[in-house]
């Protein structure tokens, strides 16, 4: 009877142990087999930008390795993508990168086939103001997908389209140029100034935000002159400049830059650095040198960047894309790409697309619900300064502005202000139910804006 | 017994498959890639048909196609983007965008109706760079960022929750275009136009109007292509001056002599194929960017060894099978250096 009861015990025993084992298994392969998350990058590779595609992919894959544990496959290849990389057991797979051209049209092309074709979860990108405006609409039509912005800077994406499930932690064209107005009118003392801007909506967005600040704290624009994209004689636009006021903004980009300088000189002789101030084409690397010293003392609009930035979080953060990269290219050593717009945009939405997932455990069911939900309250303190997200989704920043100067004879560039929460609105001159910027709006109106005032000079480098 | 036409068991397999699509490939497909062919087809159609039966080898078939697109994108949307916002009822932007279409057609087609062979193709090249130039720079219509969020129509959209609704009208409007443009083919009018492509002084001398009866074709392949420009639009959403760029007319170019420039059926063969080539061709990474690079490998090639494109190398596969030695003489899809006596 004995031997009968210590069977039944040991049976009762094996059976426990086998149940355990079991749902030990169990567990584990649930946690093994944890939904991957598919990730998909659309940059661009072809057009205007299309040679800072490496850029794009370096701040993806650097944040990736940062925040989730990612592997660069190639060093000195970022387009090439990550291995491995989870967020709490769910592994982050990399299932295509778009390849589009600053066009709209492609842009959708491209983020129809990385989203239904190759079954993405999660889009990050695109690059260019028009392309994200598109793809701010797809995501509309797409509620249970969600987008992060790569580097675009159009306003009307967060601002008009409003796509509750489109995020965007980078600025948008005004909001890079916040500051410059308040330093013309008061620093400056220019009391009227005049505009001229590419005719798109990218520099009417960029000359949109100067003219907003100057006008708000008490400056008059007289004048505005819109030379059509891709100009290559701007003489009868440089005739147009009037020379009857105290300053002018320059918000002609790329290839047109130069010959604008030069045909306003010969309209209306040499240039004074101090009477002008450009957008963020004037500090571009390899742009400005062109320049020659004729602009020397000029003041610039950023990007929301600044490369030379003296802060440990900064000089941590180039650190990191050096360590993760050696060359991006095809401009060579990784670290100094780091500040580049197009590598910290794609960073810092990357970046805010991970702190969300880790939020809910990388849970993306429910149609991402819950990661929408988490993504909008994401508060970052990136290398550039603290940031959350309006209602609109949108990044609130700090932004910088920078100078022209002489170094060993040579134009060199430095950062010379910072301003602090700047955001998309300016104050509500701009909002969801007044126009675009455009050639006529937005219209010189004084108002109070939040960060007037507060500009800080930050510690730089070199 | 009469034999079987191959031709038409392959029609008949192909309307089949199309109208079955849905149930075997993937909403992929259905939604982005048929569609996607389906509305390049019938603006390749228009192209076609002017070369076909009018002789005639325009390049303005896109910018007609992006002017009614344009017109539809300004009407229907309402607020936050680009152009006049209107906020019609999408199908009153239906008819505008296909009437503005067919009468700047009609203006075009009496302005390039006196010409023909290269000067032809290069006024027609001109329309297509003035359409580009014009609502890239009145930003009051667009601008360059171009116009977002335009809407279908309730009954066929929203377009990315539907995408079988979407798939089945312009499957349809394609039927109905084919068909059309055959009827249209053996009317008196039709006939006549072949004859004016054929030898327009006889023509001519016999009292017809020839120059009217080329801008009546213009203005009639305006419509069709006015089609496939609405069609595009709800399924893109969006529309911009890049849309209509030189790179696009020529793809529908590309297309048409692909498909084979000589028969309507070719205009969606071609197109297909593109289609199939532009998706894929993404994913080889030594390719990737360089789609234009293979297509164009792939014209040049078409172009050597069958003129008359695939539909050719069907007619040829069709003649060789059924003990013909020779197949049908090719004929040349493109006859620019043709210059004819001016009428």
């Amino acid at each position: 009877m004995n031997a009968l009861k210590g069977k039944w015990k040991l049976v009762t025993l094996g059976a426990l142990v086998v149940a355990a084992a079991a749902l030990a298994t169990a567990t584990a392969t649930a946690r093994g087999s944890a939904s991957t998350i598919k990730i998909a990058v659309l940059s661009d590779c072809q057009g205007a930008f299309g040679s800072f595609d490496n850029q794009d992919l370096a701040g993806v894959v650097t944040a990736m390795s940062q925040f989730a544990g990612a592997k660069a496959k190639n060093p000195n290849k970022p387009r090439d993508g990550w291995t491995g990389g989870s967020i709490n057991g769910h592994p982050l797979k990399l299932v295509g990168i778009g390849c589009s051209n600053d066009r709209a049209d492609t842009a959708i092309k491209e983020t129809k086939r990385l989203m239904e074709q190759l079954g993405a979860d999660i889009l990050i990108g695109p690059l260019s103001g028009d392309e994200s405006i598109a793809v701010a609409n797809y995501a509309k039509q797409h509620p249970t997908k969600t987008f992060v912005d790569g580097s675009a800077g159009a306003q009307d994406t967060t601002l008009k389209v409003r796509a509750p499930n489109f995020f965007r932690f980078n600025g948008d064209g005004a909001m890079w140029n916040a500051g410059l107005g308040d330093l013309a009118k008061n620093k400056l003392h220019w009391k009227t100034a005049a505009v001229v801007a590419d005719d798109y909506s990218f520099a009417w967005t960029s000359a949109a935000g100067f003219i907003a600040e100057f006008c708000a704290v008490g400056g008059n624009v007289t004048k505005r002159v819109f030379p059509p994209l891709n100009t290559t004689d701007y003489s009868s636009y440089a005739q147009q400049m009037p020379t009857n006021v105290d300053g002018t903004f320059v918000a002609v980009g790329g290839a047109g830059l130069i010959p604008f300088l030069k045909a306003y000189e010969q309209a209306h002789g040499p240039i004074d650095g101090k009477k002008f101030i450009g957008n963020l084409f004037w500090g571009t690397p390899g742009q400005f040198q062109q320049l020659s010293t004729r602009v020397v003392g000029a003041y610039v609009g950023g990007a929301g960047t600044a490369g030379d930035l003296a802060t440990a979080a900064a000089k941590a953060y180039n650190a990191e894309v050096g360590k993760v990269f050696k060359t991006i290219p095809p401009f060579g050593a990784a670290a100094p790409q780091a500040s580049s717009t197009f590598t910290y945009g794609y960073y810092v939405n990357t970046w805010g697309l991970l702190d969300g997932l880790k939020a809910v455990g990388g849970d993306i069911s429910g149609g991402q619900k819950k990661l929408q939900a988490a993504i909008k309250n994401v508060k970052l303190s990136t290398p550039y300064g603290p940031l959350h997200l309006d209602k609109n989704n949108q990044a609130v920043i700090n932004v910088f502005y920078q100078q022209l100067y002489l170094k060993n004879g040579k134009l060199a560039v430095k950062t010379v202000g910072e301003i602090p929460g700047v955001d998309q609105t300016f104050g509500g001159t701009f909002s969801t139910s007044t126009p675009a910027p455009g050639r006529t709006s937005p219209k010189c109106v004084k108002r109070s804006l939040p960060w007037i005032g507060k500009t800080i000079h930050p510690p730089v480098t070199g | 017994m009469r034999a079987v036409n191959p031709d038409r068991v392959v029609g008949v397999i192909a309307l089949v498959l199309a109208v079955a699509a849905p149930l075997y490939v993937s909403p992929y497909w259905v939604g982005t890639l048929l569609t996607q062919m389906l509305f390049l087809g019938i603006v390749a159609a228009s192209l076609i048909f002017l070369s076909a039966y009018g002789g005639m080898v325009s390049l303005a078939q896109v910018a007609i196609y992006g002017i009614a697109g344009f017109v539809v994108g300004n009407a229907t949307t309402n607020g936050n983007t680009k152009g006049l916002n209107l906020g019609w009822n999408p199908w009153w932007g239906v008819v505008a965008g296909i009437a503005v279409a067919v009468a700047v057609g009609f203006l075009f087609g009496a302005l390039a109706s006196r010409s023909v062979g290269i000067y032809f193709l290069m006024i027609t090249l001109t329309y297509s760079v003035i359409a580009n130039l014009t609502f890239g720079q009145v930003t009051d219509v667009s601008g360059f960022g171009g116009i977002s969020g335009i809407p279908a129509p309730a009954s066929v959209g929203p377009v990315d929750a539907h995408q079988n609704r979407l798939y089945y009208v312009t499957l349809g409007a394609a039927l109905a275009i084919y068909v059309l443009l055959r009827y249209v083919s053996r009317t008196p009018f039709g006939l006549t136009l072949q004859g004016v492509r054929d030898d327009p002084v006889r023509m001519a001398s016999l009292g017809y109007n020839v120059a009217l009866h080329r801008t009546a074709a213009f203005a009639f392949a305006s419509f069709v292509a006015a089609v496939g420009g609405v069609l595009f639009v709800w399924w893109n959403g969006h529309i911009d001056p890049a849309s209509i760029d030189l790179g696009a007319t020529i793809d529908v170019l590309v297309i048409a002599v692909v498909g084979g420039l000589y028969r309507l059926e070719g205009a969606w063969v071609g197109a297909l194929f593109f289609v199939i080539v532009n998706n894929y061709s993404q994913q080889i990474s030594f390719i990737g960017a360089r789609f234009h690079t293979l297509i164009g490998a792939i014209f040049l090639v078409i172009v050597l060894v069958s003129p008359g494109g695939l539909v050719g190398l069907w007619e040829r596969v069709v003649a060789v099978a059924s003990g013909r030695r020779r197949g049908p003489p090719d004929r040349n899809p493109i006859e620019v250096g043709q210059v004819e006596p001016s009428i």
